[in-house]
């Protein structure tokens, strides 16, 4: 296994500041600190050359396991190893061979051309001239950003910006590196070009990732595991396919008098978020409109017997559930949960 | 020793701080006036309006030289890179140098000492200029100016030690203003630390700050002998081992509660 982490465990503590003159006055006194549990006991290994997704709710604990992947914090408890190394260690060997590409921080400098930037990375990883000059062309072709390689990195657009960093962060070719949001504000067209580009490095170079994002596109499209955390745990480690595969179905039905939200809430007992108006197809009345029940496979009956007893239905279809939707379901079970 | 990737950054320091060439040129203008300005106030209030033809031992000429001179290494002292490395632990942008295979604190101070060393070597050629021009000797230039960057390296220690306060505080900027201050009157860009009365002189030779620019000056313009410039060579280098010892302290002990935010 090339990571290994065990039961790592991280809070952090920070001041809580209350409102007007006497949350300032006791902030500067006596300040009130909260401690949050970003990680709780989270456990799991990955194999050399896979592109896994990690992905969880904001605040679900992501970037900080990529953080303590990276050596940049250290876990409050537990262990964990990448590559053979203790990643806190920052062994300068550890540090050669991983990279951390974080879509919303910048990493170059922003009033110096990116090829200035790829000099000095060139430099500092100690990178043959004439294979920098070849893995140089090669990304820069592949991401289709050569001609921008004179521009200072605060002209260029999010999308190149973040072309470049990806650049940047792998010119080393690190066997492990951690994508943290990369297509974040990225238009479909530069998402998908470095999405390709991530595949494609991924098959050939045989380098270990792994991504977070909140796009499931990315998910779907490149990782062959997902992990997903939970308020800093663990809740699945599988297959992305899995998910869907679980028996998650969309039960789509459109009724001759549409019911309301809550009337269908409350004869067929699903929470809120799991009945939705689905969309209106052209030109249609909007008594037309599709309600959508995200159900398991084994509540189809049930569900359709309680529908059925109360209303007229004009048909009905049983869709498979998108990973965007299972997710989205993930996610809002996390925020009724913490609330 | 990798020279390799220090030799680049220092290329890359100096292209980062010339990609505005006109910010360049008023920082170097801008830190030379005021100092310059408030010298010349001061000399004028004790000459002309006070009447004096001698303080501490100094004539009208010898504030006039010491002006010039000091000038030159006041150019050298050092940069704000410590307020930088404060900030990068502050907003968590230190974590793009901590992934890198290079030593944080001395990978920031050479790309912020490249712009400092094209400066100095600036301010040599005119010091050697000055030199022939009042008289001097060009080779004390020479050693002064060696003696001006050893004291850059202290400046850029001091900053980087206190700039660990940010892993606690998370804020440490007034502190860094607070030895900025202290360090504009100790240092001996403003006046000459000999006009600090006998009693006190004890302040600024138990700081390091004294190496930066009235060392320097005192041994172009040959105040102070060979010997006497060698001694301080001697303390400088041992303010340097103490600021290399406390910094891999204080950056050890930091780094533990570095927390990476944002991102």
């Amino acid at each position: 296994m090339i990571i290994e982490v065990k039961d790592i465990r991280r809070s952090f503590r920070s001041t809580q500041k209350e409102e007007g003159w006497k949350g300032a006055l006791g902030l500067l006194f006596r300040p009130k600190y909260q401690v949050h549990e970003a990680l709780k006991g989270v456990s799991f290994s990955i194999e050399p050359g896979s592109f896994n997704g990690l992905i969880g709710a904001n605040g679900a604990g992501k970037t900080t396991l990529l953080k303590i992947l990276s050596g940049l914090i250290p876990p409050s408890s537990g262990s964990a190893r990448v590559l053979g190394y203790d990643p806190f260690q920052r062994n300068l060997d550890f540090r050669k061979k991983i990279a951390l590409v974080m879509g919303q921080k910048a990493q170059l400098w922003w009033d110096l051309p990116a090829r200035d930037a790829f000099d000095l990375l060139r430099a500092i990883y100690e990178i043959p001239d004439r294979l920098y000059r070849e893995r140089l062309h090669t990304l820069t072709e592949l991401l289709d950003v050569q001609r921008l390689l004179g521009t200072q990195i605060r002209r260029l657009s999010l999308g190149e910006r973040m072309k470049m960093e990806l650049i940047g962060a792998i010119l080393h070719w690190p066997s492990v590196i951690f994508l943290d949001e990369p297509t974040i504000g990225l238009d479909v067209l530069a998402a998908h070009k470095l999405r390709e580009f991530l595949r494609v490095f991924n098959q050939k170079e045989k380098a270990t990732i792994i991504l977070t994002s909140h796009n499931m596109d990315d998910i779907e499209r490149l990782c062959s595991r997902v992990l997903i955390l939970r308020s800093g745990e663990m809740i699945y480690d599988g297959h992305p396919q899995g998910l869907t595969q679980e028996g998650e179905r969309i039960l789509r039905v459109r009724f001759i008098t549409p019911p309301s939200l809550d009337e269908l809430q409350k004869i067929t007992g699903l929470s809120q978020q799991l009945i939705q108006l689905g969309e209106l197809e052209p030109d249609q009345p909007e008594e037309s409109r599709p309600v959508l029940f995200n159900i398991k496979q084994d509540q189809i009956v049930s569900v359709l017997q309680a529908v059925i007893s109360r209303f007229q239905i004009l048909d009905m279809g049983i869709e498979e559930q998108s990973l965007e939707k299972v997710i989205q379901r993930i996610y809002s079970e996390e925020k009724a949960g913490s609330v | 020793m990798k020279l390799q990737w220090r030799l680049a950054a220092l290329k890359n320091g100096f292209q980062d701080a010339t990609a505005y060439r006109l910010e360049f040129l008023f920082e170097i203008l801008g830190s030379a006036l005021v100092p310059a300005a408030i010298q010349c106030v001061l000399w004028y209030a004790l000459f002309d309006l006070g009447g004096a033809t001698q303080v501490a031992g100094m004539t009208y000429m010898d504030f006039v030289h010491y002006t010039l001179v000091s000038l030159l290494f006041t150019q050298v002292r050092g940069g704000d890179h410590d307020f930088e490395l404060a900030e990068m632990i502050r907003s968590g942008q230190l974590s793009n140098y901590l992934l890198r295979p290079v030593g944080v604190v001395e990978f920031v101070y050479i790309r912020g000492v490249a712009p400092r060393l094209f400066i100095a070597g600036l301010c040599l050629t005119i010091g050697v200029i000055l030199a022939q021009f009042f008289g001097f000797s060009g080779t004390r230039m020479i050693g002064a100016m060696f003696l001006a960057l050893m004291g850059n390296i202290i400046h850029y220690q001091i900053g980087a030690t206190l700039a660990t306060t940010a892993f606690l505080w998370e804020e440490s900027y007034s502190l860094l203003m607070v030895k900025n201050m202290v360090v504009n009157l100790l240092s001996g860009e403003l006046i000459p630390l000999n006009l600090f009365p006998s009693s006190l002189q004890w302040i600024w030779k138990s700081t390091p700050f004294y190496l930066y620019v009235f060392g320097p000056t005192q041994y172009a313009l040959g105040r102070w002998s060979h010997t006497e410039f060698l001694i301080q060579i001697g303390i400088s280098f041992l303010w340097i081992l103490f600021g290399w010892a406390i910094i891999r302290l204080t950056w050890g002990a930091g780094m533990k509660r570095y927390v990476s935010l944002g991102g």
